[in-house]
């Protein structure tokens, strides 16, 4: 039977490996696929905690219906990220983070 | 009628426009700034009856307050969007060379239309006491704001503009959840409002789990406000987002920021253990954004990097207001400070959205001879400017007075110190503007046509910040 510390240890792991994919990797759709394993550590952990139920003893419900909250903002985000990346793509055709330098002073 | 009432207000208003921009057959978009202005111009009156706040005991009381800070700053993000409404018509001409031309007068309508979906969303913001809620109502502002900074699809500035937009919110919005979800862990609730009395119940070990969920939080928000450690995105997304959305989100959006960080400070400040460090840590962003701010404004040559950097500089103003939260007198210098804001940054970015029309750049050199060309738009952008910069009998002035005078009282003195010298370097660049309109050659003599619309919006915007620095008692009135 897993505990709850081995739930967050999961949640942790992952939520390092978004970060890291954000700040090491160059290619867009990379990091965007970063960012949503940084949701989903999020997810994982307030499933964890509301199944646990620390404070209370029982089971809180409030932050598994935040996850789907969560889950339903990232599709918002990705429909118009992936939107931005391809007319990125359309007048660059690039998806490298280096490859933006326009602004620059 | 109740407060709430207002947020399905501006999106039913928002519905509307779409519903007529789809069935009106006409190439000019113009009414629909105008009608989407009027609309919000009659919730703001609404704003004014005596409404009722969500009643104890209702599901909504649990997620959303009418206290005076939501009802300020209610009216503050509808005084915002309805300038910013009506900016759009006189960026027509650029939305017209940057969009693929399948029609005349295609994608004008949503640019116009969209702004008012992000008014609601940041209305929730402001009004919301609960976790969930704030982070729903702040992901409808930001996605609909990531389409608006890279609305200008052709244009390579924008699209870069609104990529570090979308990467850098997307990655925020990470920290903000993940800090939402180790609160929750510790406190087992969501709802800012309970936090204190749950954290009083809890034991001393837990103290260290909860900081890293509130320091997870403030990185957040500090995307929001564009304050340090997240504040890198903000020249870049200023200088390529088309001016309007610009405008709209070094105001409304950082207003928004401000009220949540705001009301989670107003709850942690009665748990001993957390108060001293967060005030600690917040104390020492202001000191950081003031100093990065201003520093790095001074060398800037192009007009909206400079207000972007500018725009991080008064954030760490509007910190020091925060870090004196302890006096009575806070909230309502940094709701002056925000009203003082509204006007003077609006006005810049009206001069400055009808300069780079006329000029065709936004670089301080354009501004070159401005006196002779337009002597209206270069009295009101030096109004803009010296209200930015701090000269008495402005707006800008009574607020950064307020902010100093309560950092003092709460014995803030390194603050005030670097507050002061910070404030000579903004001087130093927002002169800058100035010496070009007044002292430089024009290289053409043409004068700059100025539209009705925009004459009006001058006009109101420079009456509010003289006023504001004459007679600033009924804003502070409004907060106490």
């Amino acid at each position: 039977m897993p505990t709850l510390a081995n739930y967050l240890l999961a949640s942790g792991i992952l939520f390092a490996v978004g970060l890291g994919g954000v700040m090491l990797r160059r290619s867009i759709i990379i990091i965007f696929m970063s960012l949503e394993i940084m949701l989903n550590a999020a997810n994982l952990a307030l499933i964890a905690f509301s199944r646990y139920g620390l404070v209370s003893g029982h089971q809180v419900f409030d932050a598994q219906i935040l996850v789907f909250f969560i889950i339903t903002v990232a599709a918002a985000e990705v429909a118009v990220g992936l939107a931005i990346i391809v007319s990125l793509y359309r007048a660059r055709q690039t998806t490298h983070v280096e490859d933006l330098d326009t602004l620059k002073f | 009628m109740n407060t709430t009432s207002l947020e399905f207000a501006v999106v039913g208003l928002g519905i509307l426009l779409l519903l007529a921009e789809a069935f009106i057959d006409r190439t000019n978009k113009d009414y629909l700034a105008y009608l989407g202005a009027a609309g919000l111009a009659i919730i703001l009156v609404l704003s004014f009856l005596p409404l009722q706040g969500p009643a104890t005991g209702s599901p909504d009381s649990a997620f959303l307050t009418s206290d005076i800070l939501s009802v300020f700053f209610t009216r503050f993000l509808l005084v915002s969007t309805i300038v910013v409404l009506l900016m759009t018509p006189g960026y027509k001409p650029v939305l017209a060379r940057y969009l693929p031309a399948e029609k005349e007068g295609a994608g004008v309508g949503e640019f116009t239309i969209l702004p008012l979906f992000v008014c609601a969303g940041l209305m929730w913001m402001v009004s919301a006491i609960d976790f969930i809620m704030i982070f729903v109502a702040l992901e409808l502002a930001t996605i609909t704001l990531y389409v608006l900074s890279t609305y200008l699809r052709q244009n390579m500035a924008s699209l870069e503009a609104g990529t570090k937009f979308l990467i850098l919110g997307a990655l925020s919005t990470g920290f903000f959840v993940y800090g939402i979800t180790w609160i929750f862990g510790v406190t087992g609730t969501t709802n800012i409002v309970s936090l204190p009395q749950s954290i009083s119940l809890l034991p001393e070990s837990s103290t260290l789990p909860l900081l890293f969920g509130v320091a997870l939080i403030l990185v957040a928000l500090s995307f929001k406000i564009g304050a340090f450690p997240f504040q890198f995105w903000v020249p870049d997304v200023y200088q390529g987002a088309p001016t309007p959305v610009t405008a709209y989100l070094s105001v409304a959006s950082k207003a928004a920021g401000f009220v949540v960080l705001l009301r989670l400070l107003v709850a942690l400040e009665t748990v001993p253990v957390l108060a001293h460090k967060l005030y600690a840590v917040v104390t020492l962003l202001a000191g950081v954004t003031l100093i990065f701010g201003n520093l790095a404004a001074i060398p800037q040559t192009n007009m909206k990097r400079l207000l972007g950097y500018s725009s991080v500089a008064h954030a760490g103003y509007l910190l020091m207001g925060v870090a004196s939260l302890g006096s009575l007198m806070a909230i309502p210098a940094i709701g002056l400070y925000f009203a003082a804001y509204l006007v003077m940054t609006l006005l810049s970015f009206v001069v400055l959205m009808v300069v780079a029309e006329a000029t065709g750049g936004e670089e301080i050199s354009r501004f070159n001879g401005l006196s002779q060309r337009s002597p209206l738009l270069a009295g009101a952008m030096l109004l803009a400017m010296a209200s930015l910069a701090g000269i008495p009998f402005t707006a800008g002035f009574v607020g950064k007075f307020l902010i100093f005078e309560v950092a003092l009282k709460q014995g803030h003195f390194g603050l005030v110190a670097i507050g002061c010298i910070t404030v000579a370097a903004g001087f130093y660049y927002y002169f800058k503007v100035a010496r070009a309109m007044y002292w430089q050659q024009a290289t053409e003599e043409t004068p700059i046509p100025v539209s009705m619309t925009i004459k009006l919006l001058i006009a109101l915007l420079g009456a509010g910040i003289l006023a504001l620095g004459i007679y600033p008692g009924p804003v502070l009135a409004a907060l106490r």
